[in-house]
């Protein structure tokens, strides 16, 4: 025999789902027919056969609400029908009892309630009678599912005709009392209690092993229960008062009691939002001690958080009233918050201080001026670390990201770091990251002074943040053995050099005082870190000198000031030295011996060579890459040429040992060049004999006759060329500077030289950069043969 | 003739809170369960996990699991006939065709002979213990709860104090 093959529960629910909705549509049919010729029993009958599927216990909850859903369609009909019928005048006797002989419970509670809406609308007997009777009477279906939806029902049909008056508005020809909003209230109350002691029993329906699938269904099913409370909160008469007396304890009162999480969760975030904002804030200690009492399992993070946006969206809204003075919404949420936290000794840290953080935006948000809430936020958050020995909080932690969402929100909020070293447990608060976590906000903190510019004016502000930010300024005794990135470090530790920047105060004397904590700081950080830091304090330095010259009329002691500046720098670049760079403090020590003379305190002269010959030691004792030689020596003379500082005692051995070092270079390219150069220090480096350019021809002709003779010296014919080229060009600069010593035959013999050595070289690309040198220069001699003011100064040159 | 007072409402106790939301105490589930073949050759049995999750007063232990092979069963359902006053349900066959030798296949240890009986017992064995009578009975308690059953044990009923 064949054997019906076997359907999924999926399939066997949409099977058995189709046969009632056919029911439910033949009847429904046969009911509108029946009514349509005015036989009001049959078409009764027909509706109590129709409502009979709704007796079942095969359907999930979803089919059921499917089935549900077109039954009540079709009851519509019917109670038009019947509202039709009594406008009409044609009351039918007795109908609320005649309907109550219906066979079974359901079909038979549910008609009742259509029956006792039509009755309501009618203004037939007493509206409160009626509403009390029907309520009441639901109490006959205990079953979860079909409880819910008989109570939902009701609600839907009542939904327009609940009493929403003060007093009692009956006329003379209503049955009865007509009733308050109270009455409402009651009404509704005593339907949202069953309604959730119902959805609660559904837990326990059912073997164990399909827990989850239930708590989902239930899920489900979780609107029937939360539109009582919709219901509550469209009551227009209730006020303020009648909201803290009457509706909400009622409510809280069940959701406490029933002990359930999954209905807990639910209806406390469905009262946030089904009730208005102002409501809540007269309330709020009612609400959040029900929240301390809530089942453990119960996600109170969540219903407390969503509870503040709200309220802090309240305050912020311009067109509201924002919060009444007479509320401390901080207090009471602080108090209430630690009650939560201390009733519940299994809530994870993660989620105390997300609760800390939502407590931050508040603060934030609603008292924006209000420094010390904020404070009091970290104080709070540092204690409850200390309670559960929490410590160095490993990065990437759940407990971790939160910290660091609680310490960001300040410094992006105020944009002010000065603001931010105001509260006094955010420094303390720091130690409880690990080392990243510490890295992490560091970075942040600098990258929002940066982005900001934020200038920091005083001494201690610097040392409160870099002791903040220590972990980027010295070595941790938590850093882990392997070194950064080195780009990475690169970029952070260019970060701490640019905020030295911004450490500047208007008054010198404080800004002096920054400079030497910012120093102290910064020079412990080893070798690693101070060729990007201490190269910036530096500079600071000398702008700071630059200043105290500017208001030298108004401090009298401004020239040992500076004195003591450029001790300073002496040292600090020294330090840079120690850590093995070369580069970085010869550029530092020229840098320094300029703004010295120009500057010219007292002492100046003696400081600028001081400077220049510690130059010269780097030069010679640090530099040996011989490009990084021709480079180095070429700074000098350029700074050299700029200065007018020195007299002739201290410029003869300064220039004489610029020559000399060129010369003793060991390419003869670079000797070339480097001697070459030097020829301008003789020509328009500053005398004071002279108090103008040296101009001295002899010593520019020697130096660059030397620098033919060394070109001459060199095997690789190219590189000769080259070298003769730009030589050529050094005469002509002279030459055009009226020097006496180089004349046009001068310049005719080296372009010969020149033409006749450049046919013999390969044909490359070198070589045809040099031919465009070559070309150029010539073209520009050509412009001054043809040019009639300057024709006879060049008058014999043979191109 | 029906007076007003005759259908008037009757006014009942408001029901507490703890009423209402407690859950039910009527709460039993027993699940027969892992059937392992223990033993070689001709020596072989099978035996069960009876796992027992109530809570009901009348049972000592919330959460109770042993093992038990069909003769335990039998032994109940004996004991059960002979001191209750109940209709005791019957067990799943004992099968004794499966049991003669020259099968083609293994008998009462065959998967799907094994699991239908798994299910019948665990029908019978739900539907005994939910019965009031029933859990009076010592019997009953020794087979879901003691790890051994003592069958010199002395049969009787459960004292509820």
């Amino acid at each position: 025999m064949p054997t019906t093959p076997q359907l999924s529960p999926q399939e066997e629910q949409e099977k058995l789902l189709e046969e009632a909705l056919n029911v439910v549509r033949t009847q429904a049919f046969q009911m509108k027919r029946c009514l349509d010729k005015g036989r009001l029993m049959d078409g009764l009958k027909h509706a109590s056969t129709m409502l009979g599927e709704l007796r079942t216990s095969l359907l999930s909850p979803k089919s059921y609400y499917e089935c549900y859903m077109a039954i009540s369609d079709e009851l519509r009909h019917l109670e038009m029908y019947l509202v039709d019928e009594f406008q009409k005048g044609r009351k039918v006797a007795d109908l609320y009892e005649l309907v109550q002989y219906a066979g079974n419970i359901v079909p038979r509670l549910y008609l009742l309630i259509t029956v006792g809406t039509v009755y309501i609308k009618s203004n037939e007997l007493s509206r409160k009678d009626i509403l009390k009777d029907l309520v009441e009477m639901c109490r006959g279906v205990q079953h979860p599912l079909r409880g819910l939806f008989l109570r939902n029902y009701l609600l839907q049909c009542t939904k327009n005709v609940l009493p929403d008056a003060v007093e009692d508005q009956s006329t003379e020809n209503s049955g009865g009392q007509s009733g308050t909003v109270m009455d409402s209230v009651d009404f509704i109350q005593l339907n949202f209690a069953e309604m959730n002691k119902l959805w609660v029993r559904m837990q326990h329906q059912g073997h164990s092993r399909d827990r989850e699938r239930r708590e989902n269904e239930r899920r489900e099913l979780r609107i029937l229960v939360g539109t009582n409370l919709v219901r509550l909160s469209q009551l227009e008469c209730i006020d303020i008062d009648k909201f803290k007396q009457s509706v909400l304890p009622g409510v809280l009162e069940q959701v406490v009691n029933c002990k359930d999480a999954i209905a807990q969760e639910y209806l406390m975030e469905c009262v946030i939002q089904v009730f208005p904002d102002d409501f809540h804030l007269q309330s709020l200690s009612s609400f959040l001690r029900a929240c301390a009492e809530l089942h453990p399992n119960v996600n109170v993070k969540n219903i407390i958080i969503a509870l503040i946006d709200r309220l802090a969206s309240f305050a912020q809204n311009e067109e509201g009233s924002g919060i009444p003075s007479e509320i401390q919404l901080f207090d009471i949420f602080s108090q209430q918050i630690s009650q939560v936290i201390q009733n519940r000794p299994d809530m994870p840290p993660e989620d105390i201080v997300s609760l800390q953080v939502a407590l931050i935006n508040l603060a934030l948000k609603c008292y924006p001026d209000k420094v010390d809430y904020v404070d009091k936020v970290l104080e709070t958050t540092e204690d409850i670390f200390n309670r559960l020995n929490l410590d160095h909080v490993e990065h990437g932690s759940p407990v971790s990201k939160e910290l660091m969402r609680l310490m960001k929100i300040p410094v992006d909020t105020y944009n002010n770091i000065l603001t931010v070293l105001e509260l006094q447990h955010f420094g303390p608060l720091f130690e409880y990251f690990d080392y990243k976590g510490r890295q992490l906000m560091s970075c942040h903190i600098i990258n929002n002074a940066l982005e900001n510019e934020t200038m920091i004016p005083a001494q201690e502000n610097v040392d409160a943040i870099l002791n903040i930010v220590n972990c980027m300024v010295q070595d941790q005794n938590d850093q882990p053995e392997e070194p950064d990135d080195p780009e990475d470090f690169a970029e952070e530790q260019g970060l701490m050099g640019r905020f030295i920047h911004l450490l500047q105060s208007e008054d010198p004397n404080q800004q002096f005082l920054i400079l030497n904590t910012a120093r102290k700081h910064f020079g412990a950080g080893g070798d690693k870190r101070i060729k990007f830091t201490l190269p910036p304090i530096v500079f600071a330095a000398y702008r700071l000198a630059i200043r105290y010259k500017q208001l030298s009329d108004e401090d009298e002691n401004w020239e040992k000031k500076c004195q003591k500046i450029f001790q300073f720098c002496h040292q600090t670049i020294g330090a840079l030295i120690k850590a093995e760079q070369a580069e970085i403090p010869l550029r530092l020590f020229l840098q320094g011996s300029l703004v010295a003379g120009q500057i010219g305190f007292e002492n100046s002269e003696t400081v600028a060579y001081e400077f220049l010959s510690q130059a010269f030691s780097i030069y010679e004792d640090e530099i040996s890459d011989s490009k990084a030689q021709l480079a180095a020596i070429t700074l000098i003379i350029g700074t050299l040429e700029q200065m007018s500082c020195f007299g002739e005692e201290n410029q003869e051995p300064l220039f004489t040992q610029c020559a000399l070092a060129a010369s003793k270079l060991l390419k003869k390219p670079d000797q070339c060049r480097g001697v070459s150069v030097s020829s301008h220090l003789f020509w328009s480096g500053f005398s004071q004999a002279k108090d103008g350019e040296f101009h001295d021809g002899k010593r520019v002709s020697d130096c660059l006759k030397k620098g033919v003779k060394i070109a001459n010296q060199c095997m690789d014919s190219s590189v000769q060329v080259q070298l003769f080229v730009e030589v050529l060009n050094h005469y002509i600069f002279f030459f055009e500077k009226g020097c006496e010593q180089i004349s046009v035959q001068v310049l005719n013999q080296i372009i010969s030289k020149i033409r006749e050595l450049l046919p013999n070289l390969e044909s490359n690309e070198e070589t045809e950069q040099i031919n465009k040198h070559f070309k150029n220069t010539l073209e520009h001699l050509q412009l001054k043969l043809d040019n009639a003011e300057t024709a006879e100064q060049y008058s014999g040159l043979v191109l | 003739m029906t007076t007003p007072t005759a259908t008037a409402r009757i006014s009942s106790k408001k029901q507490t809170l703890e009423d209402a939301y407690s859950p039910p105490a009527n709460f039993l589930e027993i699940d027969v369960s892992d059937p392992q073949t223990h033993g070689v050759a001709k020596k072989r049995y099978t035996d069960y996990e009876v796992r027992m999750k109530t809570n009901l007063p009348v049972f000592k232990l919330k959460e109770s699991g042993v093992r038990r092979r069909y003769s335990d069963f039998e032994w109940l359902r004996n004991e059960l006939e002979r001191d209750s006053k109940i209709v005791v349900p019957p067990l799943p066959g004992k099968a004794f065709k499966r049991q003669l030798p020259f099968r083609g296949d293994d008998g009462i240890f065959e998967d799907d002979f094994i699991e239908d009986r798994r299910k019948g017992l665990e029908q019978f064995v739900n539907k005994v213990a939910g019965h009031p009578l029933a859990q009076n009975e010592k019997c009953l308690h020794m087979f879901l709860q003691e790890p051994v059953i003592d069958k010199n044990y002395v049969p009787g009923k459960i004292r509820t104090t």
